[in-house]
């Protein structure tokens, strides 16, 4: 037996902590081939893909762990020891920035009996001290303090001991993502085509975005896919679903419908899953009035090109493949944490331009928080659909009966405007490529279980 | 340190010491209890008559902190709120109601509000706030109430909110009128898919 890591770690364990002997027996992670479940060139789905235990189980091994997934944004960390906690799919992680002003994320998880190390959301600390037996890890996530450390044999080397650490921490333009897989290809990498899409949010001037007010938290009773399959491929909900909320938007005595429903526009569809939507006109403004007011669109068009400006630098909708979601004309941005195959918790962050003023970042605020979030107009009756789909996909019968995905079927192309393939507004394309990829890292073994 | 109910009231309450007489905490109890049952009952347009036109209604989020970063526990003035709103904000989403489209309040929610532990304090009459007022205020309370506010929706969602409130109430010709309310609720992550009520 040994303590050195690369002799000791995985066997069929995606961290190279030491494991001494232990080796997980196959049947406790039996494997699932999901290909029946999902059509994704004839658009069907089976309803199991989110209520089953095991494929949930599944997802947690070969979607979320291999996967980059959103931690935080780099305004969140300023100064050494500023933290904040998350998850990763369903583990718990603290992203905090080192003592280098790297920032750097760890399981939350001490290395003794795996009680959380740190239990507050966000702060400022030098050490996260284990409050079960007192094991204390520093910023860089080595084990500094072991209480009654002479109790343990010669052989136990606090260097063996520190916190895991997520292997790859990248950020694309504030935006930080982790994930577990140290053979994933860069995050830039693994965003794609789709970088030219969040660019239109991220990049307006050059200055970058920031965080406003922190992080709304709720939960939905909902399979986590629902919502961001949603949010890469579906405007043809909103019309319907939204119909109370774009009467308040409307103009006085226009009809929203009028308003919205004729509209054209494009869907971005990524090979890796990810899907952007977005109206497409001259004149497509930013909803707040006082950003409108202050946003300078000529010089968005010098930076961003016309197609983006017109495109999805307002409204619209996206989805960074497994569960990163945002929304650009009003800088929402959230992450649609699983828990379980029937629920799942939202986190969503606000972002604004850092060169706007004060005052168009509070507007951006309010506005943000009264069309989106848990008390948002528009919000609140998209949680009813998830809630609503899920509470019934329980039944037997229900559960058989195939989905439709079939809308925009054959419509991809290249537009020679809008790069990659894109489909019409009014589409399903992205979400048959969200699925295709769900359905390819469902039935591909991870990276720890090749090196078995 | 700072307690959490001082992170809420210093935006907004400058309290001095005085408790109200008996009949002025009556007549603010009877205010509460006829609001609940405006709420209760969806009277929405009518609630929105009990609410002062220079409104600040504010129900911040809530954090889990390190004990001696408590002070931050409560999200400030400007940072994440589940509502942050003026009369007309409130207006706004009431409209929605009337659309027939909003669907997460169609069929629209059962609600109880319960209004306890009711405490009525004169505010500083030199306050801002009987400054902003209309002609002739001169009787402005600090009112703290705890509330309690179950949900029922469709045939079996339920959501247990409790909380605090902290108004600040003016008297006016036509009575008692709600000038700023921070809403307080005992949660960190919103254990409901949304807030479509009012507190
Ligand atoms: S579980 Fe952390 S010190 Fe024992
Ligand atoms: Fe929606």
């Amino acid at each position: 037996m040994t303590s050195t890591p690369e002799l000791a770690g995985r066997a069929g364990r995606p961290t190279a902590t030491p494991a001494g002997p232990l080796h997980r027996p196959s049947e406790l992670t039996p494997t699932i081939d999901v290909s029946g479940l999902v059509d994704a060139d004839g658009g069907l789905l089976d309803r199991a893909i989110f209520t089953d235990h095991q494929i949930y189980q599944q997802e947690l091994r070969r979607v979320f762990a291999p996967s980059w997934l959103f931690l935080a944004h780099t305004d969140q960390f300023r100064r050494p020891g500023d933290f904040f906690t998350t998850y990763m799919g369903e583990d718990p992680v603290i992203v905090t920035m080192d003592k280098s002003r790297a920032v750097r994320a760890y399981l939350n998880s001490c290395r003794h009996r795996g009680a959380r190390v740190c239990r507050a959301d966000a702060g400022t600390t030098r050490n996260f001290t284990c409050t079960y037996h007192g094991w204390a890890y520093d910023l860089e996530g080595r084990l500094v303090s072991v209480p009654n450390r002479e109790g343990y044999p010669d052989r136990f080397d606090t260097a063996d001991w520190g916190l895991v650490e997520v292997p790859r921490v990248e950020n694309h333009r504030g935006l930080i993502f982790g994930t577990w897989n140290p053979r994933a290809p860069s995050l830039r990498e693994a965003l794609g085509g789709m970088a030219w899409y969040m660019d239109a949010m991220l990049d307006h001037d050059g200055a970058g975005t920031e965080v406003v007010g922190g992080v709304h938290k709720w939960v939905l009773e909902g399979n986590w896919k629902l919502s961001a399959e949603q949010f890469a491929t579906d405007w043809y909900h909103v019309n319907m679903s939204h119909a109370s909320a774009l009467m308040l938007l409307a103009p006085a005595g226009k009809s929203p419908r009028d308003e919205i429903v004729h509209r054209a526009g494009r869907q971005y569809v990524d090979p890796n899953g990810h899907g952007a939507g977005f109206p497409v006109h001259p004149k497509n403004r930013f909803d707040a009035l006082a950003v409108h007011q202050w946003f300078d669109y000529e010089a968005a068009r010098a930076r961003l090109g016309d197609a983006r400006v017109e495109g999805p630098m307002t409204n619209g909708h996206a989805t960074v493949f497994p569960n990163f979601s945002y929304l650009p004309v009003n800088g929402s941005v959230r992450v649609w944490h699983p828990k379980g195959p029937d629920r799942m918790e939202v986190w969503a962050w606000t972002l604004v331009d850092r060169s706007m003023p004060d005052e168009v970042k509070e507007a951006q605020r309010l506005y943000n928080l009264r069309t989106f979030g848990p008390s948002g107009v528009f919000e609140a009756d998209d949680g009813e659909n998830w809630s609503e789909v899920q509470a019934i996909s329980r039944g037997f019968v229900t559960n058989s009966v195939p989905l439709n995905y079939q809308m925009g079927l054959g419509s991809e192309r290249e537009d020679g405007r809008y790069p990659g393939k894109t489909s019409e507004l009014y589409s399903d394309a992205a979400g048959r490529a969200f699925y295709r990829r769900w359905q390819s890292l469902m039935n591909t073994p991870a990276w720890y279980e090749v090196d078995r | 340190m700072s307690t959490t109910s001082d992170r809420v009231a210093t935006p907004f309450l400058a309290a001095d010491d005085r408790h109200s007489d008996l009949s002025t905490h009556f007549e603010v109890e009877q205010f509460y209890y006829r609001e609940a049952e405006l709420l209760d009952e969806c009277r929405f347009s009518e609630w929105l008559e009990l609410l002062a036109d220079d409104l600040v209604y504010w129900m911040p989020t809530r954090t889990d902190r390190l004990r001696r970063q408590q002070a931050l526990s409560v999200a400030a003035r400007g940072e994440a709120a589940f509502y942050d709103e003026t009369k007309s904000s409130l207006e706004w989403r009431i409209r929605r109601f009337d659309s027939g489209t909003a669907w997460a309040e169609d069929p629209p929610s059962r609600t109880r509000h319960l209004i306890t532990n009711v405490r009525v304090r004169h505010a500083n009459p030199t306050d801002d706030l009987a400054a902003t007022g209309a002609d002739g205020d001169t009787a402005v309370y600090a009112v703290r109430s705890n509330f309690l506010v179950y949900r029922n929706r469709l045939q079996r969602e339920e959501n247990l909110f409790a909380g605090e409130r902290t108004d600040i109430l003016r008297r006016t010709g036509d009575g008692l009128l709600i000038v700023r309310r921070t809403i307080l609720l005992d949660q960190n992550v919103l254990l409901a898919k949304n807030i479509s009520i009012f507190f």
